[in-house]
């Protein structure tokens, strides 16, 4: 991330001057800003703010109805009488930790390991990656396979080992469900944050790597005091995308577990839809949107901030 | 300050041999055991998260009684190719994956054309409230589109745009545009002014030097998010789920609920059409993938 231009040396003084200004800048910029500003401000940013809204209103969402103001009833209703609300605020917020700790250690760990020169390095690469590139959903579909009580995989390797009383129910009982469906979830987004984490491993400086060798310092300094720091804006931006995607998770929960057994799976985002689509209440769908944004607001800021304090320089 | 390295030590003595690779041993010939035991975890650990696809292709070619009769890794006894047949007559694949591919191929470059357009001007053009535009724009890449879900789907209802693949376009080009943005954005920032400038000196218009000049140096980042971004509208399930009815409008990624009814669901197929499903972006991952790594975060312009 850090950039790197060979200042050459000012070839001419004319450089300097500027021609003169024919518009204003702001309307040189607009017809450039529009399009893309006008879709993302009706498609994306208006629907979130119309959920705020909505999350006053009591509403079934059948155009034939109107919505009825209601003021913080949704909110009291969902923090006193909701108890999937809160299994599913415990279960997002557990998800963005598991998540942090997991698979981006492993992520770190592989991408450290695959860095160097090895043989079956770029088949390894692409092994890790493949996940990422399929669709979540299709991903729930085979894992179910595999967590498959009589038939899938899990169960049956623990029948040939001889733990056959180590076999679950993995995807239908509430105590394994979330568990299962975070195992499935690292399996996929392992590759992405390593493949990142590579990307960021090539601006670690070579020749500080090799001074630093040269100067007689073992492999575990060079990792502190050369490759750590440089690895930093890199692992922000992990950090980042692997808190945001926690609370993203929707395909894959949908597709093994649908929220249950018992509610056991169910996340803010899911529960978000399901209050809107399935129990035809809008406003509670609103009320729990905007918690799933006020969290991910609470967990973005400080990174935007930190961006923003870098773009001053 | 590199170039005192680059020199550093050449080889004493003895006819100057192409530099091997070390890979397995030390300077001196011995072996390094650290090295091999990395190379084997790594090498476990890759075989471990091959095994879900190894599964997926055998049962792909499993008929019912073999998937009920044979372990989940042993071989089929009958290879069924045939479930491959079966799997696009029962995704409706021929339908679901022209939607999916109309859809996509609109979206992904008008999608990355707009998103460079507003990354441009943010960027290049030094208007008063270009940060407070960043912000915005960043905000909107962070947080989860499910928040809009429900009311997007009220606002298309109005549009009277609800189960239509072109309306399926209009939100999914608006939930690629902040993240690429803001990517565009931190490497347009990157190109030097004077480039710029001496462009302005030749009387280039603002129009031209985001065609010309801009647009060709920015290529790298864009050909890193042509992958994310078909990867992403290909594969998008909340937003196609929310808004598509009939299953002639369906999304690749919708089909997959056709194989399973509430009482079974018919593995061998199932697992044939997620590999097909994926063969598309395995395509897409492949033409573009030299970039991939080095684009994705490199913000840097070589001078």
């Amino acid at each position: 991330m850090t950039v790197t231009t060979p200042s050459r040396g000012k070839s001419a003084a004319d450089g300097r001057s500027r021609p003169p200004r024919r518009h204003h800048p702001f309307l040189r910029a607009l017809p450039y800003l529009v399009p893309a500003f006008a879709l993302y401000g009706y498609f994306l940013v208006y629907p979130m703010l119309d959920a705020i809204r909505i999350s006053f209103f009591k509403w079934s969402g059948f155009r034939t109805e109107e919505p009825v103001f209601v003021g913080f009833d949704n909110y009291t209703r969902m923090f006193t009488e909701d108890p999937v609300f809160w299994r599913s605020f415990t279960n997002s917020v557990l998800w963005v930790v598991l998540s942090l700790l997991l698979p981006m250690m492993i992520a770190l760990l592989l991408a450290l390991g695959l860095n160097r020169k090895m043989i079956g390095r770029n088949l390894l690469r692409s092994v890790f990656y493949l996940p990422a590139v399929f669709a979540s959903i299709t991903v729930a579909a085979m894992w179910r396979w595999l967590y498959n009580p009589t038939l899938g995989l899990f169960n049956q390797v623990l029948e040939a080992v001889g733990l056959e009383s180590w076999a679950q129910t993995w995807l239908g009982d509430p105590k394994f469900a979330f568990y299962s469906v975070f195992v499935a979830s690292v399996w996929q987004a392992v590759g992405f944050s390593m493949v990142l984490l590579l990307a960021g491993l090539q601006n670690v400086p070579q020749e500080l790597v090799e001074a630093a060798r040269i100067d007689g310092a073992s492999a575990w300094q060079v990792f502190r005091n050369v490759t750590i720091p440089a690895l930093r804006p890199t692992f922000i931006v992990v950090v980042i995308l692997t808190m945001i995607n926690s609370l993203k998770v929707f395909d894959l929960i949908v597709g093994m577990t649908g929220g249950g057994p018992a509610q056991s799976t169910q996340v803010l985002a899911l529960w978000s839809y399901t209050q809107s689509f399935t129990n035809h209440s809008f406003g509670q769908g609103g009320a729990v949107a905007t918690v799933l944004l006020i969290v991910s607001l609470v967990l973005v800021i400080p990174y935007m901030a930190w961006t923003m304090k870098g773009e001053e320089k | 300050m590199s170039i005192a390295l680059a020199t550093a030590p050449a080889a004493t003595g003895g006819p100057v041999k192409p530099k091997r690779e070390r890979t397995f041993t030390h300077t001196d010939g011995r072996p390094d055991y650290i090295k091999i035991g990395l190379w084997a975890s790594l090498m476990i650990t890759g075989l471990l998260w091959a095994v879900p696809f190894y599964i997926m292709f055998v049962t792909s070619l499993k008929s019912q009684a073999d998937i009920a009769n044979t372990l989940a890794w042993e071989l089929p006894t009958q290879w069924m190719w045939s479930n491959y047949a079966e799997a696009i007559d029962t995704g409706n694949l021929l339908t679901t994956g022209s939607n999916s591919l109309i859809v996509s191929l609109i979206k992904v470059p008008l999608g990355l054309l707009l998103a460079a357009a507003a990354a441009f001007a943010i960027a290049r053009i030094k208007f008063r409230g270009s940060r407070i535009a960043l912000a915005v724009i960043a905000v909107g890449s962070m947080v989860p589109i499910q928040i809009g879900l429900g009311p997007l789907f009220t606002t298309m209802l109005s549009l009277d745009l609800l189960d239509s693949r072109w309306g399926l376009l209009l939100p999914y080009l608006a939930f690629g545009i902040p993240y690429q943005v803001f990517v565009l954005y931190g490497f347009m920032r990157a190109i030097p002014d004077e480039i710029e400038e001496s462009a302005r000196v030749d009387g280039a218009s603002t129009l031209r030097i985001f065609f010309r000049l801009i647009l060709p140096l920015a290529k790298p980042a864009l050909a890193a998010l042509f992958i994310l971004d078909f990867v992403a509208t290909w594969n998008e399930y909340a937003i196609a789920t929310t808004l598509l009815q009939s299953q002639s409008n369906w999304t690749v990624p919708l089909a997959v609920q056709s194989f399973s009814t509430q009482f079974a669901t018919d593995y061998g197929p199932l697992n044939a059409f997620v590999f097909m499903s994926a063969v598309p972006v395995l395509i897409v991952y492949l033409l573009f993938q030299r970039y991939f790594v080095s684009g994705a975060l490199a913000g840097a312009v070589k001078g």
